[in-house]
């Protein structure tokens, strides 16, 4: 009992985180709840709630087909179970999908606009057929209780299409357990070697098996742990055998196309990739077909809970391989799913394991009926030996702890969640506060302790006016609050051409070829680089004065100006001057000509003291770059 | 079928491709985001010049002769023109994202940042100026004709020419002539151009002949598989009911029981 209730609690705490997060995924987009990015756009939700949803779900098809095909009537104590987690792990493919889904109200058009040739296109209108099926498959379980006449005769009706609806379930199973594999086939390029393969359906439905029959253990063994029922070993038992057969039969084929492809020889090679598959085989396959292998191990509680842990495990991780983690070397990959993806789609488990204990509660699910009525209902009030305050039945009290649970989750999901994920406006448009301090401030945009004056309004202008803060004010970067200076200025500290290509080319008429300046001796039009370019001095003869500090890398030519830090600060001339005077070596694409410890370290609390500082010691940049010189050094 | 040839060796990397085709699909003002690839393609940016080994080569989307994009949109969503170019209908997109998984070339990008969000990349101007006989605007903007449009079998007599010309100033292969069974954005280039694709190196393989097979067993394995199950069914219920018979149970007992249990799931 305090088992179930501690289990159903934490469930609700987590469906409640999810239920906050979703509102603000369907608010505010996906992208500032998720972390995908454009090269990796399928993520978490598809690798687990999708891949791994369908894959859980196993179990249906299989126990359905063992009792009703194969007519192995002593496991039908578990069909009702084993049905009921399939539909629940479909419904939770679909919410799953609902959430992964750009458009997803659009989510219809794969009826009306058919694509026969897609893959998805399959998966999808196979999901959307079994679950129908899995429902008429169950709907016995709750129609049964119905009193209204004409529910009982659907009742009678859906009762006598059993096997029909097992059948067809089968049907849309194989076809779609395989086809989630054709998903890939299409991925040469990104799946590395070791998991794409042609057979990689076949791989899929194969591995669907012992993976169903193992999930089915699992749920068998949980519900009868939290209910305190006793386990069904003799039935699992037999599950177990049958399991170790399906894992050799699927290690001989996976094992038996590596061979054929040729590329074994790849496990051993190391690299993340290779020990991935190493780690994936050993659990989804050699470990649990050695243990269950052994009559003792499936005999034992303890041996089947693990071996079937190890399986699902190993299972649901080949599902993530295949469906992101093997993509991870080929392509360089930076995505790690957000932590708000991971939270929906444990809370969508959890609401599913929540509807599962809701029916095994309530309808006859299990071996002896509803768990509720005869275990808990009937529990005698007690009374609190030393307080003698009356203990209720616990059924009751349960449902305000859920409540309780489920608000703290949504609560804490809200407060944990980033401020983009909760406003959503990280890109859009937005009027701001101009900076506290007026235009001009002092920044150390790059993070290295070294401060400059900073003009706010003229980047502005230059950036996309007033509602452009998001292209330097990164919020969703953790730990930076604004794009360094060398985000836009990148050649800021290399010498680079300050020379205006576009008043050349307009005041020397120079049309499309570019001939006028890209010379080329052998007549190719266009080519941009110092060989094949007219020299300024050919035009500009006076523009290097005699005894000139500037040397040129190649004989007549000018090659590169001084970095343009100097330029925008309006120093050239004044300061080439002023500080530059007897030296042989100019020092003005240095910082520290000017910068010389004239600025306190970095304080973002006090900018106006570092202001004052910068105000009194360091010279005045001059307001605008003297026209002189500069200017025809320019053009 | 019309096609656009680039020739690296001419590209000054000027980036005026890249202007024109922001200004003509209207893709307004460019913003940081961080779900961006180093290459400079995004939602709001269809075309861009990378710079490599030197070399300024323009990345687009390629238009398949057949697409993958096409070929895994379960909507159809993707249509490949007669024209050449491969066009997007976001009217029909229901957001699922295969096609950019399906891209050799890692072409679509989506705009995640929109509450609802469309998948994006070049439709090599189709609507606006290739159905009306015109080229698109990346080629119209070029000052030094290193990208061209045309005819794909004029395009490539021309770039045969051009090998055959200068044999020591190309790779001696035309990009895109055969790979992943033919593109429309052909490439001559002094260097290998596999950084403009994705991941695993590529064969001519068209994409979509990988899932044709497993796509055409769908049929068959369904109604086989039903055939198979009922099969079963009937015959191991058949075998136990006369075993049954065989060795003098009570036959309608036991045959009841089943019975019951067979219709109660």
């Amino acid at each position: 009992m305090r088992k179930l209730l501690a289990v159903k609690g934490s469930l609700w705490f987590l469906v409640g985180a999810a239920a906050a997060i979703a509102v603000f995924r369907f608010w505010r987009g996906i992208g500032p709840t998720t972390a995908l990015t454009d090269l990796t756009p399928w993520g978490f939700w598809i690798g687990f709630d999708v891949m791994g949803g369908v894959a859980l779900a196993a179990g249906g098809f299989v126990i359905a087909a063992t009792v009703y095909v194969f007519h192995l009537e002593r496991y039908h104590a578990i069909v009702r179970p084993a049905v009921l987690t399939a539909f629940l792990g479909y419904l939770a493919v679909a919410v799953g999908l609902l959430f992964d889904l750009g458009l997803p109200w659009n989510i219809w058009h794969m009826i009306i606009f058919w694509n026969p040739h897609s893959p998805l296109f399959e998966v999808g209108m196979c999901v959307m057929c079994y679950l129908t099926v899995l429902a008429l498959e169950f709907a016995p379980v709750v129609l049964e209780l119905a009193k209204h006449p004409l529910l009982q005769k659907i009742y009678l009706i859906v009762k006598k299409a059993t096997v029909p609806l097992v059948i067809l379930g089968i049907m849309f199973s194989s076809l779609h357990q395989s086809s989630l594999g054709s998903l890939f086939l299409i991925m040469p390029h990104r799946l590395h070697e070791l998991w794409y393969t042609p057979i990689l359906p076949i791989l899929f439905f194969l591995s669907a098996i012992p993976l169903g029959l193992m999930m089915v253990t699992t749920e068998s063994l949980v519900s009868s742990t939290l209910y305190e029922s006793e386990y069904e070993l003799p039935l699992l038992q037999g599950l177990g055998k049958a399991c170790s057969w399906a894992l050799w039969v699927y290690l001989a084929v996976r094992f038996g196309d590596l061979a054929v492809r040729g590329v074994l020889p790849r496990i051993f090679e190391g690299g993340f990739a290779a020990n991935l598959f190493i780690v994936e085989i050993l659990i989804c396959g050699i470990i649990p077909a050695i243990l269950l292998s052994i009559p003792a191990v499936r005999r034992s509680f303890l041996g089947l809970a693990v071996s079937a842990g190890i399986t699902v495990v190993g299972f649901v991780m080949n599902r993530l391989d295949v469906g992101g983690l093997a993509m991870i070397e080929t392509t360089g990959t930076r995505y790690i799913p957000s932590w708000m993806e991971v939270v929906i789609s444990l809370g969508i488990v959890a609401g599913a394991a929540l509807v599962f204990f809701f029916v095994a509660e309530n309808f006859a699910l299990m071996h002896g009926g509803p768990m509720r009525k005869d275990r808990f209902k009937l529990a005698k009030p007690k009374f609190h030996p030393a307080t003698g305050v009356i203990v209720a039945d616990p059924y009751w009290p349960g449902i305000k702890r859920y409540s309780f649970r489920f608000v703290l989750g949504a609560a804490l999901a809200v407060t944990l969640m980033p401020q983009v994920a909760r406003s959503g406006k990280a890109w859009v448009k937005q009027p701001v506060h101009p900076p506290a301090y007026g235009d001009k401030i002092v920044i150390d945009g790059n993070l290295n302790d070294k401060a400059v004056l900073f003009n706010h309004q003229s980047h502005l202008a230059v950036v996309e006016g007033p509602d452009s803060c998001a292209y330097c004010h990164h919020m969703v970067l953790t730990g930076a609050h604004a794009t360094g200076c060398a985000r836009c200025h990148q050649d800021q500290n290399i010498p680079t051409s300050i020379f205006d290509h576009k008043l050349h080319a307009e005041s020397l008429k120079a049309g499309p070829d570019c001939k006028a300046c890209h010379t080329d001796p052998r007549g190719r039009p266009g080519r941009k680089d110092v060989e094949h370019t007219k020299p300024c001095l050919e035009c500009h003869t006076a523009m290097i004065p005699e005894g000139a500090f500037v040397k040129l890398k190649v004989p007549g030519k000018i090659g590169l100006a001084p970095g343009y830090v100097d330029a925008m600060h309006g120093l050239c001339i004044p300061c080439h001057e002023k500080m530059d005077g007897g030296s042989a070596v100019p020092g003005l694409a240095n910082c520290t000509t000017c910068h010389s410890g004239a600025i306190p370290a970095f304080d973002p609390l006090s900018p106006d003291q570092r202001m004052q500082a910068l105000k009194t010691k360091a010279p005045e940049p001059s307001p605008s770059p003297k026209p002189s010189a500069a200017g025809s050094a320019g053009k | 079928m019309k096609a656009i040839l680039t020739d690296v060796t001419k590209c000054i990397g000027c980036e005026r491709c890249v202007s024109a085709c922001r200004k003509t699909n209207d893709l307004g003002p460019e913003r940081p985001y961080p779900w961006k690839n180093e290459d400079g393609l995004s939602s709001d940016h269809w075309c861009s010049v990378v710079t490599k080994d030197g070399y300024t080569v323009r990345k687009q989307c390629r238009h398949c002769i057949s697409p993958a994009c096409a070929s895994a949109c379960p909507v159809g969503a993707f249509v490949k023109t007669s024209e050449g170019p491969v066009t997007y209908d976001g009217k029909k997109c229901m957001g699922c994202r295969y096609c950019m998984m399906a891209c050799p070339y890692g072409i679509p990008r989506y705009a995640y940042d929109s509450v609802v969000p469309y998948v994006r990349k070049c439709q090599m101007c189709y609507e606006t100026r290739v159905s009306k006989g015109l080229a698109p605007a990346c080629v119209e903007a070029c000052p030094a004709q290193a990208t061209v449009f045309g005819d794909r079998e004029r395009l490539l007599a021309e770039a045969r020419t051009r090998l055959a010309e200068n044999p020591g100033k190309y790779v001696q292969k035309i990009f895109g002539e055969t790979e992943v069974g033919g593109t429309c954005v052909l490439y001559l280039s002094p260097i290998e151009l596999d950084f403009l694709s994705l991941g695993n190196k590529l064969d001519d393989r068209p994409m979509p002949s990988r899932t044709v097979r497993a796509m055409e067993a769908v049929p068959p394995v369904f109604i086989g598989v039903g055939i198979i199950m009922t099969g079963l069914h009937w015959t191991i219920g058949r075998r136990i009911r006369l075993q049954r018979e065989r060795n003098g149970l009570g036959e309608p007992e036991q045959h009841g029981h089943a019975h019951k249990k067979d219709g109660d799931l």
